[in-house]
C-alpha cells in the first residue's frame, strides 16, 4: 500500500538534517499522490456500473452494443424513460415502496428508541434477559424464518396487504441495540431533574431524550430506510397483486418480461436508484455513520 | 442515585439518609420507583410483542415444520427426521450447500484485505478525499435488484465487460451462460457491493485508534509497515472479527442477485441455500422440506451471530 514511498526512503544513506526533512515532506507528498491515484482508479471501478446504467438508458437499442464503445450517447434518447414508465404501473410501485419504507422507518425510530430508553434508564426485573432476547432476534434473519412467517401472515389474512409488508418489520433487534448504545451516554441526572420539575415520563422522553438522540436517530433512519427500500424476498413471497407490488418486484418483473429492452431496463434502474442517491447526497454523514454504527461494539 | 427495587430491601447506605427519611417517606419513594419501572416495562412491551410474534414464533414453527410433511393443502403430517435424512442424501441440496459455502468463502475473504486497504488509504492525507470516499461508497447505495439488472446487462456476451476485456486481448467470457463462470460472476458483484460497506466500518475502527500510538511509534523509528503490523492490525482485531462475522452472515443470506440474474442456473451452479429454500417452499410447496433446509441455514447463521452478539455485549456491565 504505502511501500513505494518506503522503498525510496531506504536507499538514501546520507542523513543531513535539512535535506532529510525536505525529502520527508516530498515523500509524504508523493505518498499522497500515489494513494490518491490508486483511489481514483478504484473509484472508476465502483462507479462504472452507475455510469453504464445511466449512459445506456440514454442510448437507442441500435447503438446499445455498437463498437467502439459510445461512452457519451449523443443525441440522448430520453424516450426510453417514457416507454418504461408506461410499460408497467411504476407510479404505483414507487408509491408502494415509498409508503412501506417510510412506515417501517418511522415505526422503527419510535419503537427502537422507546426500547433503548427502557433498557438504559429504567430498572426492573428481567431487563438483562429482555435485552439478550431482543439481541438474539438478530440471529433469525428472514431467510431462515420466511416459510413459517408466510404461514402466519396467511393465517392473519395479510397476504397481499400493506400490513403484511409493514408489520413484521415495525421494529428490529439491531435498531434497539443501536439506540441503547447511544442512550447509555445520556446522563441520568438530566432525566431525574426533569422528574423533580414534575414532567411526565412521556414528556421527558419526547422533549429531553429524543432530541438528544438526534444523531443516532438520523443514522438509524437512513439505515432502516435503505433496508426497507431494498427489500425483495418478502414482497416476492406475499405479494401477487399488481397494485401492491413494490419497486424491486416491479423491476424484476419488468426484467423478466422485457428482458432485452436494455434501454428501458436501464432507465427504470436509474429511477429506482435515484431516491437512494438523493438520500445519500443530502444525508451523507448520517448515511456513513449509519453504516459505521453497524460496527459499533462498545 | 435512587436505585429502585434493591433500595427497598437493603438498608439505606448513607447514615444521614436513614436519619432523614422516616419509613413513610421511603415507602412513597419506593412506589414512585415502582411507577417508573412500570413505565419502563410498558414502553418496551410493543417491541417484545412484535419480535416474539414475527421472529421467535416463526423460528419455533420452523423447527416444528421441519419434522413434518406439509404442502399447504393437507394438514402437516409428522414424519420425524425424514426431511433431514432425505436432504442429506439429496445431491441437489448438497450441491446448493456447496454453492453457498463457496459463495460465502470467496465473497468474504477478498473483501477483508480490500476494505481494510481502502480504509488505510482513506485514513491518510488524500486529494479530494470526500469526493473519492463518496464515489467509492456508491455501490452500497444501489438497491440489490437494480444491481442484479445492471450487472446482468454488463455481463452480456457483447456487454461492456467483455468489450473491455477485449481491449486487453481476452476472449469474451460467457459470464452468466456457463456453469463454470456464473457463480464467480455473482461473487464478483458481492465483493463490489460489500467492500465499501466494510471500508466504512474499518475507517471508523481506524479513527478510534489514538494518534498518540502512532506518534510514539514514529519516535521509536517504526516504518510504515511496522506501524501497520504492530499497531494498526492488533488494535483492529475486534473490528476485523466483526467484519468477518457480519460479512459471512450477509453472504449466507444472499438471494436477490442470484434469483434475478440466473434463477439458480445454469446447471444449479448459482442456487444458493436461501434461493433453494424459496423455490422448495414457494414453487414446489414442500414446506416441511424447506423448513428443514432453513434449520440448516439457521445453524450456520447462528454460529456466526453468536460471535457477533458476544462482540456487541462485550464489556457490558449492565446485564
Amino acid at each position: 500500500m504505502m511501500t513505494p514511498s518506503e522503498s525510496t526512503a531506504t536507499p538514501t544513506p546520507r542523513r543531513g538534517a535539512p535535506p532529510q526533512r525536505w525529502m520527508g515532506r516530498a515523500l509524504r507528498r508523493r505518498g499522497t499522490i500515489i494513494a490518491s491515484c490508486v483511489l481514483v482508479a478504484i473509484a472508476c471501478v465502483t462507479l462504472l456500473p452507475f455510469y453504464w446504467m445511466l449512459s445506456s438508458s440514454l442510448r437507442t437499442m441500435e447503438t446499445m452494443f455498437s463498437l467502439p464503445i459510445q461512452w457519451i450517447p449523443w443525441p440522448p434518447n430520453w424516450n426510453s424513460y417514457v416507454l418504461a414508465w408506461r410499460a408497467q404501473d411504476f407510479t404505483r410501485y414507487f408509491f408502494n415502496s415509498g409508503f412501506v419504507a417510510i412506515a417501517i422507518t418511522a415505526s422503527n425510530l419510535l419503537l427502537c428508541s422507546l426500547a433503548g430508553y427502557s433498557l438504559t434508564k429504567f430498572r426492573y426485573r428481567g431487563r438483562g434477559v429482555m435485552f439478550l432476547a431482543i439481541l438474539s432476534t438478530m440471529m433469525l434473519p428472514l431467510e431462515v424464518t420466511m416459510v413459517p412467517l408466510f404461514l402466519i401472515i396467511k393465517r392473519l389474512d395479510w397476504a397481499n396487504s400493506y400490513q403484511g409488508l409493514i408489520v413484521p418489520f415495525l421494529v428490529d433487534g439491531f435498531g434497539v441495540f443501536l439506540m441503547r448504545q447511544y442512550m447509555m451516554s445520556i446522563p441520568k441526572d438530566l432525566i431525574d431533574s426533569a422528574r423533580i420539575d414534575g414532567a411526565s415520563e412521556l414528556r421527558i422522553f419526547w422533549t429531553i431524550v429524543l432530541p438528544l438522540c438526534k444523531p443516532a436517530l438520523v443514522a438509524l433512519a437512513v439505515f432502516t430506510f435503505r433496508e426497507a427500500w431494498d427489500m425483495y424476498i418478502w414482497p416476492l413471497i406475499i405479494i401477487t397483486k399488481d397494485s401492491l407490488r413494490t419497486l424491486p418486484l416491479g423491476i424484476s418483473l419488468f426484467m423478466s418480461s422485457y428482458g432485452t429492452s436494455w434501454d428501458q431496463l436501464m432507465a427504470i434502474a436509474v429511477l429506482g436508484t435515484l431516491p437512494m442517491i438523493l438520500l445519500f447526497f443530502f444525508l451523507q454523514r448520517a448515511f456513513i455513520q449509519g453504516i459505521a454504527a453497524t460496527g459499533l461494539k462498545e | 442515585m435512587a436505585s429502585a427495587a434493591p433500595a427497598a430491601k437493603q438498608p439505606v447506605t448513607s447514615p444521614t439518609a436513614r436519619l432523614e427519611r422516616p419509613t413513610v417517606r421511603r415507602r412513597a419513594h419506593w412506589s414512585l420507583a415502582r411507577k417508573q419501572a412500570a413505565f419502563g416495562v410498558a414502553i418496551i412491551l410493543p417491541t417484545l410483542a412484535i419480535l416474539a410474534i414475527f421472529r421467535l414464533l416463526p423460528m419455533v414453527q420452523a423447527l416444528y415444520l421441519s419434522v413434518t410433511a406439509y404442502d399447504l393443502v393437507h394438514p402437516p403430517r409428522f414424519v420425524g427426521l425424514a426431511n433431514f435424512a432425505s436432504l442429506l442424501q439429496d445431491p441437489l441440496f448438497l450441491k446448493s450447500a456447496r454453492v453457498s459455502l463457496t459463495y460465502v468463502l470467496f465473497s468474504v475473504v477478498p473483501v477483508l484485505p480490500l476494505s481494510l486497504g481502502l480504509a488505510v488509504l482513506f485514513n491518510r492525507s488524500i486529494f479530494i478525499k470526500n469526493v473519492l470516499r463518496s464515489a467509492i461508497f456508491m455501490p452500497v447505495v444501489m438497491p440489490a435488484v437494480v444491481m442484479a439488472v445492471v450487472w446482468t446487462f454488463m455481463y452480456q456476451q457483447d456487454g461492456v465487460i467483455n468489450t473491455m476485456l477485449g481491449f486487453l486481448g481476452i476472449d469474451p467470457i460467457p459470464w452468466l451462460r456457463s456453469s463454470a463462470t456464473a457463480l464467480w460472476a455473482v461473487i464478483l458483484i458481492g465483493i463490489w457491493r460489500a467492500t465499501p460497506y466494510y471500508m466504512v466500518i474499518f475507517l471508523a475502527g481506524l479513527q478510534a485508534i489514538p494518534a498518540d500510538y502512532y506518534d510514539a511509534a514514529k519516535i521509536d523509528g517504526a516504518g510504515l509497515w511496522g506501524t501497520f503490523r504492530y499497531i494498526t492490525l492488533p488494535l483492529l482485531k475486534p473490528t476485523m472479527l466483526l467484519v468477518i462475522v457480519m460479512n459471512v452472515i450477509v453472504a449466507m443470506k444472499v438471494f436477490a442477485v442470484p434469483m434475478i440474474m440466473t434463477g439458480g442456473g445454469p446447471a444449479d451452479s448459482t442456487r444458493v441455500l436461501p434461493l433453494f429454500i424459496y423455490q422448495t417452499a414457494f414453487e414446489f410447496f414442500d414446506m416441511g422440506r424447506a423448513a428443514a433446509m432453513s434449520v440448516f441455514l439457521f445453524v450456520g447463521v447462528m454460529l456466526f451471530s453468536f460471535v457477533q452478539v458476544r462482540l456487541f455485549t462485550r464489556g457490558d456491565e449492565s446485564r
